[in-house]
């Protein structure tokens, strides 16, 4: 008798609170009226006054902005007050991700340093410390005007309604954009804007970003006046002109409505806007300063000359690894709104992608060289970082961990190949990291845009989601590939063509004295460690 | 030498961009914006690059 009473109560469980029985249609919203305003509820001041430990009466109806005091609360404010907060939000993300990507300085500062020897270090730090002011100075000036001054505004920062002024020609029938106008000095065409600042202030630590790669790639060689020059005009014209043709509404941006390649040239967060430019602006310079002395004997065979900080090398990788959390989730330029929740996916996909890099590049050299190299590792984790900065807004977790492996196993091909191959010589690896990881990127992404996306239903004016070739459209792969034959054929040359005026101008590289010795006493003026006894080892020592 | 590859590498760019204007297929600009890509790296470590190396200092 009890089982057949226990079988009834579950059978009766199954039918009303198990099963998936179709819910009541809830009452229709009824919209909101004057008098739902009126009687919203506020704490007493009593109440208050006892304070609010739990935070139940803090923030309230009482904290919306009336406009007109007389009248009351309005459904107008409630609704301005709604569409502000979510600007807010959307500010808030954008400013504190940049803030992130600021620091990613303080990361390739000690990363660069601790990879050349100490008699460099205190000329190592200072270019990377003062690239940032220079860098900031060349884009506040002209730089920033250049690439983002027709945009035509950002939605998710409340318009920027001021950058809308871009120089295009007409070429094959369409208009190809090839930079903004408006900006100069964060004043000029009305750029003296909140939503301007935000977009200023995060493109600018990424134009930073690039310049900083170049640091890397010349150090313990590069004379400083000159290192000042170029880094000058890299921020104030060629990065932002790539920046402009991607970002800014130029004409890689318009492939997709010009021509009808895929959503136009996509680039999420820079592999090729800042990376590549980056990497590939380090390879033509690292050419034209030529290699340390040392580093290759007279039949052309390297030399290792081995930094001076393993330590901080590491510590500088997890320095940039945090860095790159503001670096792909905050190119979503907002939090709330527009498909910006994707921020969860961009951020693990970043960090999926720097996890898989580092243990490609582990696991490759430790199979031929027989042990896990230290610095090769840090160089894999930001392999895979700098490769999934591209694909992060537009790819499932799976394909970023495929992209991070790629990543980290290419930057030990990549060495191998600048250092033995091409005889160019690299301190720290910034060529392929950036280079070689950054066109990876930017093609990835034509490969692996899994179509899931949705930011706004639109990319660059394309409705749609970016979709890649292994998900059905070949045609983003071409203007992936456009835009890395521009970062090759147009930024290379650009930046090799500046950089060898520069050298005949004001010289790039310190005499052979200055080397032997170390830069910080004849550069500098001071040694970075004067407490430490160096001593010579190795070669180039 | 060096400024022959700067042209060669700026060649690769004109190629992949006048993909855009002289077909419409998508395999048809594909294949040209590789050669255009294919150009560009030669002219970079193919000719720019060996022109330096020839009179780099290790040699000396």
């Amino acid at each position: 008798m009890r089982s057949i009473l226990l079988s009834a109560l579950f059978a009766t469980a199954l039918v009303t609170g198990f099963a998936q029985t179709p819910a009541a249609p809830p009452p229709a919203n009824a919209p909101v009226t004057l008098n739902d305003l009126k009687n919203v509820d506020t704490p007493k001041t009593e109440l208050k006054l006892k304070g609010d430990p739990d935070g139940g009466l803090t923030g309230n109806v009482s904290d919306i902005a009336v406009s007109d005091a007389k009248k009351g609360l309005s459904v107008p404010d409630v609704l301005n007050q709604i569409g502000q907060n979510k600007i807010a939000i959307n500010f808030m993300w954008t400013l504190i991700t940049g803030f992130l990507v600021m620091f990613m300085q303080a990361g390739f500062a000690v990363v660069e340093t601790g990879l050349c020897r100490a008699k460099n270090a205190n000329h190592t730090m200072m270019m990377n410390f003062m690239v940032y002011g220079v860098g900031m100075l060349a884009y506040w000036l002209i730089g920033f005007t250049i690439q983002m001054g027709g945009v035509g505004g950002v939605a998710n920062l409340g318009g920027a309604a001021p950058l809308n002024t871009e120089w295009a020609i007409n070429l094959f029938g369409k208009s190809f954009g090839l930079f903004g106008q408006h900006g100069i000095f964060l004043t000029q065409g009305g750029t003296y804007d909140v939503g301007v600042m935000v977009v200023f202030l995060f493109q600018m630590v990424f134009m930073d970003t690039a310049l900083t790669i170049v640091t890397g790639s010349a150090a313990e060689r590069w004379k400083y006046a000159g290192f000042l020059v170029s880094s000058f005009v890299l921020g104030a014209f060629i990065y932002p002109l790539f920046g402009n043709w991607a970002w800014g509404g130029g004409w890689l941006a318009t492939l997709g409505t010009n021509f009808g390649l895929g959503k136009g040239y996509c680039d999420f967060a820079g592999s090729g806007v800042v990376h590549s430019v980056g990497g590939l602006s380090a390879l033509a310079l690292s050419i034209i300063v030529g290699p340390r002395l040392g580093k290759y004997t007279r039949q052309g065979k390297p030399n290792a000359i081995i930094g001076h900080d393993i330590v901080i090398v590491l510590t500088g990788c997890f320095i940039l690894a945090f860095g790159w959390f503001g670096f792909n989730p905050g190119s979503t330029l907002g939090a709330s709104g527009n498909g910006n929740l994707r921020i969860s996916s961009v951020a693990v996909n970043t960090m999926l992608a720097g996890m898989t890099g580092g243990f490609g590049a582990m696991f490759y050299m430790w199979m031929r060289y027989g042990k896990p190299d230290a610095s090769m590792s840090g160089n894999g984790l930001l392999a895979g970082l700098v490769a999934i900065t591209a694909p992060s807004g537009f790819v499932n977790p799976v394909d970023s961990c495929i992209i991070g492996l790629i990543g980290g196993v290419l930057v030990c091909l990549s060495v191998e190949f600048v250092d033995r191959v091409l005889k160019v010589d690299d301190p720290v690896g910034a060529i392929s990291v950036h280079g070689a990881n950054g066109l990876w990127g930017v093609l990835s992404v034509g490969l692996f845009a899994d179509g899931k996306s949705n930011y706004g239903g639109a990319w660059n004016g394309v409705n749609g989601s970016v979709t890649g070739l292994f998900y059905g459209d070949a045609s983003q792969l071409v203007a992936q590939l456009l835009g890395m034959a521009t970062l090759v054929g147009f930024v290379f040359s650009f930046y090799f063509v500046v950089n060898l005026a520069i050298h005949a101008v004001v010289g790039q590289r310190v005499g052979a004295k200055a080397e032997l010795e170390g830069l910080d006493i004849p550069e500098m003026g001071q040694v970075g460690y004067p407490e430490f006894e160096l001593k010579s080892r190795a070669v180039g020592a | 030498m060096g400024i022959v590859g700067i042209l060669v590498t700026l060649l690769g760019f004109v190629i992949a961009v006048a993909s855009l204007g002289l077909t419409q297929s998508v395999g048809g600009r594909m294949g040209m914006v590789l050669i255009g890509l294919a150009v560009s790296l030669f002219g970079i470590l193919g000719i720019i690059n060996p022109a330096y190396q020839k009179n780099a200092d290790w040699r000396k």
